[in-house]
């Protein structure tokens, strides 16, 4: 799904060629028509800055005035100093003796600061993120960030990048969560300083645990002296990268322009080299706000893409060798597709080998309906596995072993004795320590490094010079067998379906099946499930790389809503239905996700999973009271949404969105689901409230 | 071991309904379904006992093939991460009024006669 673009070819250019930097044109225009610098341009540089008044009088700025005699200055106020003047030995001045003008101009009242200004820091740090071709700023709007944020609007007339209005941070950077994943490239957030970052936070872990690069700006006020009393004292910090260096794989705080153009350049690099995941930079208010001092010397540096790393060719070609001599291999993914390459290539790896496949999920990794998709089969088929290959599986302890949630806690592995485990991925590349996100330590045969979709074309064509007739037609019968054994797991799952058809609330088979009539025939993409059973998996036919786009990562509630609109935004330009089922407790965290997609026209389609509680915390409190005997009547204290029932379609319509429910018959869906879908067609978002069963 | 032995069964198809309606004790199905929605069953099987997960895949229920005393064993000691269900917070006819209600439930229709479920 991550989708690797190429940048304009012109990269290396000097930036007054490439982009379109007006104080670089201007100082070119100046020198082609010998015009002067503008006075703070001057005055910066320790060019004496005389000013022609309008009746062509020069007088010398107050400044440099100041800088060179100003005692004599003083001295002059009475007749007698300037008697004495006139007598006094000549002294090496930096500025000439004041005449009269100067006398008189510096008994008036002091010379004003400038009020206007012809360039700005944040000018240029918007051809930076145009020069990286990013499409989008969402933000909280902030004053630490007020130079960029003007800059954005009149430098770069609001694009590229387009301001995304958001009501709260953690809804950007989940938007930019879910854009990264479907459209193959960052887009950029940028936050409060201090508060807006602590805001931010819950959802930049999520995109490290998803390994989902997303460009996190930081405003802040560096320099004390600059800062004015009250909030932007409380809004600045020393090392703001230290409330999130834990779950970003880089950061900075620039102290010049040009430093904020490379690191800007490098946290890009950094961010899109698998394992990806969020950077953040602190930009500090001066930098943006004020004039550019350095434009001659200022350029922006070249982006070179850094080519994944690819499995050594040794134990490529050992994988492939045990891959082919196995009688019962499984392949097991999870972050696997980066691009839509990666399922494709999944796809030729499993059917060269005609070997079952169980998908995480982690990404769109392997379409739902393939004969050798045995996901819904993965106890069985891990059990009886010779050899397991995990690709860019985050957590593999915790895919093959059966943990017990008892007083005891218990595990066995699911895993025959002599089963040989190789891992191909980059989650060995990178670690951090502090949040444990890795998972329990899992014993592996080989463990190989390499990002996993860069690294399958050499396993492909290794395993595919290594099949004989003999294994060829063991293959064929193997997929024979995984063949049907999927085609009975499609007829369970309907079978199972039926269950509770008719009941009410919903029952979330019967509201997946009743929107996959809806979809089936439109160019769809379902970009987030809140739904704890995997029922679109197990009922839809997920055939394209962009029908899905994997999880929350960190499991922090509240990713759903705005990460589903990041990737709606990205499906817009390419026309595609996007809906997701967002669990009711997710959409209460975040509920202005909804205006922020009316206020942009993001085509999004809301189906809330509506059990009106946080139900699995509702399992683990009856777990607890179960476990001790006791009051197992009473758990939904604390964790039910309930008294009063939130109307979500009344809540949508306030934020501007197209809403219809509650829906508590499942007969009066699939025409609420028509008329939503015609909504969203339009470009427009819709929320439909379906009250469901609990899973 | 008594568990396993029963589940192996019912896996193997050594019980059938009749078999599980003579293993089962008498009991009263609609105080059943306000015990099991009263009482949390449901938070993982479903309402209508069509299953549901918790920390992995809870199984249906409607029309259980589970005999009566693995019923029983389940909910007193149960397997996995299901919570037990100990005398003290559910009596023998408590169980008794549920395995009634689970077997009285519709279960699963043929999905050829509805016509979404056939694309």
């Amino acid at each position: 799904m991550l989708l690797v673009k190429p940048l304009e070819p012109d990269e290396t250019a000097p930036i007054a060629q490439r982009l379109d930097a007006p104080w670089m044109r201007r100082d070119t225009l100046r020198k082609q028509h010998n015009t002067p610098h503008p006075r703070w341009w001057r005055q910066y540089r320790g060019e004496q800055t005389v000013r022609k008044r309008r009746d062509d009088k020069p007088v010398v700025g107050r400044r440099n005035f100041l800088k060179g005699a100003g005692l004599v200055g003083a001295a002059a106020l009475t007749p007698a100093a300037a008697k004495a003047q006139a007598i006094a030995p000549k002294v090496n001045l930096k500025a000439a003796l004041p005449g009269p003008a100067q006398l008189a101009a510096d008994t008036l009242p002091p010379t004003k600061d400038s009020v206007t200004q012809s360039s700005s820091g944040g000018d240029f740090m918007v051809d930076v993120f145009r020069s990286l071709d990013i499409d989008y700023l969402a933000m909280n709007c902030a004053s630490s960030f007020r130079g960029l944020h003007e800059a954005v609007l009149n430098h770069g007339k609001n694009v590229k990048p387009e301001i995304l209005t958001c009501p709260h941070e953690e809804i950007a950077v989940h938007m930019g969560q879910g854009y990264a994943k479907m459209e193959g490239k960052p887009l950029a957030m940028i936050c409060h300083g201090v508060v807006g970052l602590q805001h931010a936070t819950m959802a930049m872990y999520n995109a490290w645990c998803d390994r989902v690069p997303v460009i996190v700006f930081g405003g802040n006020i560096v320099e004390a002296n600059k800062r004015a009393p009250g909030a932007e004292w409380v809004h600045s910090a020393i090392d703001p990268g230290a409330i999130v260096r834990d779950f970003v794989k880089w950061d900075d705080q620039p102290t010049s322009l040009q430093h904020f153009a490379e690191s800007f350049v490098r946290a890009y690099k950094i961010a899109m080299t698998p394992p990806m995941g969020p950077v953040f930079l602190s930009l500090d208010a001066e930098l943006q706000e004020n004039p550019i001092h350095e434009a001659e010397t200022l350029r922006i540096p070249k982006l070179a893409r850094v080519v994944p790393p690819q499995a050594d060719s040794g134990s490529t070609a050992e994988l492939a060798r045990m891959l082919v001599a196995a009688e019962s291999p499984v392949l097991l993914c999870d972050r696997l597709a980066r691009t839509p390459a990666g399922m494709a290539r999944l796809i030729e790896l499993a059917e060269t080998l005609q070997c079952a496949v169980v998908d995480n999920a982690g990404r769109m990794n392997f379409p739902s309906r393939h004969p050798l998709n045995q996901t819904g089969r993965r106890g069985a088929v891990i059990s009886q596995a010779d050899v397991v290959l995990a690709i860019e599986v985050n957590e593999l302890w915790g895919a093959l072993n059966v943990f017990s949630d008892r007083i005891v806690r218990t595990s066995r592995p699911m895993t025959k004795k002599d089963a040989k485990i190789v891992t191909l991925g980059t989650r060995d590349l990178y670690m951090k320590s502090n949040y444990q996100d890795f998972g329990r330590y899992q014993d592996v045969d080989m463990a190989i490094a390499g990002d996993g979709e860069a690294s399958l074309p050499a396993l492909i064509n290794e395993v595919k010079r290594l099949v004989d007739a003999g294994r060829k037609s063991a293959f064929e019968a193997r997929g024979k067998r995984l063949a049907a054994a999927r085609l009975a797991m499609i007829e369970q799952a309907k079978a199972d379906a039926t269950m509770g058809w008719d009941s009410s609330p919903i029952t979330t088979a019967r509201m997946c099946a009743e929107v996959w009539a809806q979809i089936k025939d439109e160019d769809w993409s379902l970009v987030g499930n809140g739904i704890r059973i995997t029922w679109p998996h197990r009922l839809w036919n997920f055939d394209k790389s962009y029908r899905w786009n994997g999880g929350s990562g960190g499991a922090g509630i509240g990713y759903t809503a705005p990460a589903s609109l990041g990737a709606a935004l990205a499906n817009k330009r390419h026309g595609r239905l996007t809906l997701n089922f967002n669990g009711d407790g997710d959409l209460m965290f975040v509920p202005s996700t909804l205006w922020t997609a009316a206020h942009h026209r993001i085509p999004m389609l809301y189906i809330v999973h509506n059990n009106r509680a946080y139900h699995q915390e509702v399992m683990y409190l009856q777990a607890m009271a179960n476990r001790r005997g006791r009051g197992i009547n009473d758990v939904t204290i604390g964790t039910t949404l309930t008294d009063p029932n939130v109307d979500y379609a009344t809540v949508a319509r306030g934020f501007g969105v197209y809403g219809e429910g509650p829906i508590t018959d499942p007969k009066d869906l699939g025409p609420a689901l028509k008329r939503a879908i015609a909504v969203v067609k339009r470009g427009e978002p819709a929320l439909i409230d379906v009250v469901t069963d609990p899973r | 071991m008594i568990r396993v032995v029963l589940f192996a069964a019912v896996l193997l198809g050594g019980f059938d309904v009749a078999a599980r309606a003579q293993d089962a004790p008498p009991g009263d199905a609609g105080a059943g379904k306000r015990l099991y929605l009263a009482t949390g069953c449901f938070y993982c099987h479903g309402r209508v006992g069509q299953g549901g997960a918790y920390n992995r895949e809870a199984p249906s229920l409607a029309k259980t093939a589970v005999p009566y005393l693995g019923f029983k064993l389940q909910l007193r000691n149960p397997g996995g991460d299901m919570p037990a269900y100990a005398e003290n917070v559910m009596s023998e006819k408590d169980l008794a009024d549920i395995y009634a209600f689970l077997q009285g439930l519709p279960g699963r229709r043929e999905p050829k006669d509805l016509a979404i479920l056939n694309d």
